[in-house]
């Protein structure tokens, strides 16, 4: 019984010894001094962002006041109101909410599907991976920005869960380009020579074995492409092909800069939206350019 | 009724280029061999690299299809079936790859790794797992705990022999061991050696043992096949083609062996020089003007030499 007891503290000793290789990759970027700072950073936005817009009232918020239009930042208003007499600050906290839950949905939903199709491409290759890859390069060929406008346009029900899906069918292509190559090169290595030779389904084979292997590149990429997905939302609502203005966004409130007014007398109404998707974006950057660093550094060390 | 028989396995490699990938031209990798297999003893395939050592293991165990040609396991055609239908033959077939560092998956644990294959034919308890991953650990010299780490932490004689591990727990028929000890350090491969062979006797094991050099497969094998581009040029017992070589092209393998003994040195220059001149004058005789050998030639019971 004793030497049983001892058995078992001395497998778990092993099982701390051999940390996965995520933890690794954890344990590197918080040694990187700026990622660590960019993520407190975006922690605590995050945090302030999601914690008040509980207490937040959209309806109230986006409700037309006539009577303090461009009202400057006051006890009451924050950071002021703009056109319509709404206040700046509600708007900022739901809207960096609604642009934060988008982008991670974006990425998300286009990872996922780039995912599978890039590794069913690359596992298989052949005349499969030739099909997919026509209809990708066909995607890629097409105008985004165009297409996207049309569907804004065509779309009679537009709104968020729209947006949403319109955005991850075309951001999916440059993952399943990714996955497929690293899966192609996985394949080739003989633990999946050795997995099929041992009665190895190839689903199975796809999901536990080379699936874990690609896991720090699926991470790394995830971290890039959130900036750049909450970048697009934002850019795509300031030219107004993005949400509707009854649901307040970060783009929404940065658009109403190009009224020449507001960008020279109305700072309040477009700076702190503007500031907020930078620090965010460049937050997320920082992250994720740490944890390819990691990442590459550890293929290095092998 | 043979154990494994080859009957004239050709295996192809499309060469694909220009418009719409079509296939231009073929690698003949393995051109019509044939050979067999009994029950128990250890078969060498050697000859030079590129010749298609490889791609003959591969194709037997069903990692490459064939072009044509039969691979018979125990009188039946194991060449023509689906992967599905295949599947009931895997438990008897089982390969020890080249690369310790590529074969073993660095994402998972030495448990995950053995048990891997009785998850995929036995419904056995997490202990009775464990149980059966352990006795195979300690039969192949590692400690009962090493089922917790993971590859890195292991040299790569011990990833060979956690490769070997995995290979035992169906228990197979037939290993085919691809070159199983080249990548390791010349201290730890007779190690290696040895211990294949003991587990042979133990677990009644039929080798197809794969190598590019001679003096590992002296050491292992009961009967060999000298291949050249695709093809064999002579096939006998280890003593007929060691004592009594007859293709020039073994001949010159032979004597290309290193040999220990400094005394010994100058005499095997000479006969190096020797084979070497014989091989230059005497090349047409033993392969056609495309360079491929001839048909192989039955000179004794045992003994077989491709010549006109
Ligand atoms: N996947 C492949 N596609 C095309 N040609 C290949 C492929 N694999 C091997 N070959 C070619 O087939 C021949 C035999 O290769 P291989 O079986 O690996 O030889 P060996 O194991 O004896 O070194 C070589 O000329 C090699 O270039
Ligand atoms: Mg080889």
């Amino acid at each position: 019984m004793k030497t049983e007891l001892n058995h078992s503290q001395q497998t778990e000793i092993q099982i701390e010894k051999s940390p996965s290789s995520l933890s690794i990759l954890w344990r590197e970027v918080v040694k990187d001094k700026l990622a660590l700072v960019s993520m407190i950073l975006l922690a605590l936005i995050l945090l302030v962002v999601y914690g008040s817009a509980i207490f937040l009232d959209q309806e109230k918020i986006v409700k037309v006041d006539l009577l303090s239009i461009y009202a400057p930042p006051s006890s009451e208003h924050w950071l002021g109101t703009d056109y319509g007499g709404r206040d700046i600050f509600g708007q900022l906290i739901i809207g960096a909410r609604n642009s934060f839950t988008i982008g991670l949905a974006i990425t998300l939903i286009s990872c996922l599907i780039g995912l599978i199709v890039g590794l069913v491409a690359g596992y298989y290759g052949g005349v499969i991976d030739n099909i997919i890859m026509r209809v990708i390069d066909f995607i890629l060929v097409l105008p985004f920005l165009m297409l996207v406008i049309v569907f804004v346009a065509i779309v009679p029900k537009y709104n968020v869960f729209t947006f949403i899906l319109i955005m991850s069918a075309f951001l999916w292509t440059g993952k399943a380009r990714l996955i497929r190559a690293k899966t192609l090169a996985e394949r080739e290595l003989d633990y999946v020579s050795a997995s099929k030779t041992l009665g190895t389904p190839d689903w199975k084979i796809i999901s536990r074995e080379i699936l874990p292997n690609l896991s720090s590149i699926i991470i790394v990429n995830l971290t890039l492409n959130l900036a750049g997905n909450i970048g697009i939302e934002s850019g795509l609502s300031y030219l107004g092909f993005g949400l509707p203005e009854s649901t307040p966004s970060l783009g929404t409130l940065v658009s109403y800069a190009t009224n020449p007014d507001v960008l020279q007398n109305k700072w309040w109404v477009w700076l702190p939206a503007s500031l907020l998707i930078l620090v965010m974006m460049l937050c997320i950057n920082f992250i994720g350019q740490a944890l390819k660093r990691a990442a590459d550094a550890r293929q290095r060390l092998g | 009724m043979e154990f494994l028989k080859i009957n004239h396995l050709k295996v192809y490699y499309p060469i694909r280029g220009g418009f719409f990938r079509r296939v231009n031209d073929y690698v003949r990798a393995v051109d019509d061999i044939s050979f067999e297999l009994r029950s128990g003893e250890t078969y060498g395939l050697v000859g030079e690299s590129g010749c298609g050592k490889t791609t003959t293991g591969r194709t037997v165990i069903g990692l490459i299809k064939a072009t044509a040609g039969e691979i018979l396991l125990e009188g039946k055609d194991i060449a023509k079936l689906s992967s599905r239908e295949f599947s009931r033959y895997r438990r008897d077939i089982q390969m020890i790859f080249q690369d310790p560092y590529s074969s073993l998956n660095p994402k998972k644990r030495v448990l995950d790794i053995i048990a891997e294959p009785l998850r995929n034919f036995e419904r056995l308890s997490p202990q009775e797992e464990k149980r059966k991953v352990q006795y195979f650990v300690e039969k192949v010299g590692l400690h009962a705990d090493s089922i917790y780490k993971y590859p890195h932490e292991f040299s790569g004689g011990q990833r060979q022999r956690i490769g070997i591990a995995r290979a035992l727990t169906l228990n197979p028929k037939l290993i085919i061991a691809d070159e199983p000890v080249s990548a390791l350090d010349v201290s730890v491969q007779a190690q290696v050696l040895n211990f294949m062979k003991e587990i042979q006797k133990e677990f009644q094991l039929t080798y197809l043992f794969i190598s590019h050099d001679l003096g590992i497969i002296r050491h292992m094998c009961d009967r060999i096949g000298i291949m050249y581009r695709g093809q064999f040029v002579e096939e006998g017992t280890s003593e007929e083609i060691f004592n009594n070589p007859q293709h020039i092209y073994t001949k010159r393998l032979i004597s290309a062996i290193p040999n220990a003994d400094p005394q010994k040195r100058k005499e095997q220059l000479a006969l190096r020089k020797q084979v070497e001149e014989e091989y230059t004058n005497s090349f047409h005789q033993y392969f056609n003007h495309d360079g491929k050998a001839y048909r192989l030639k039955r000179i004794s019971e045992t003994h077989s030499v491709a010549i006109l």
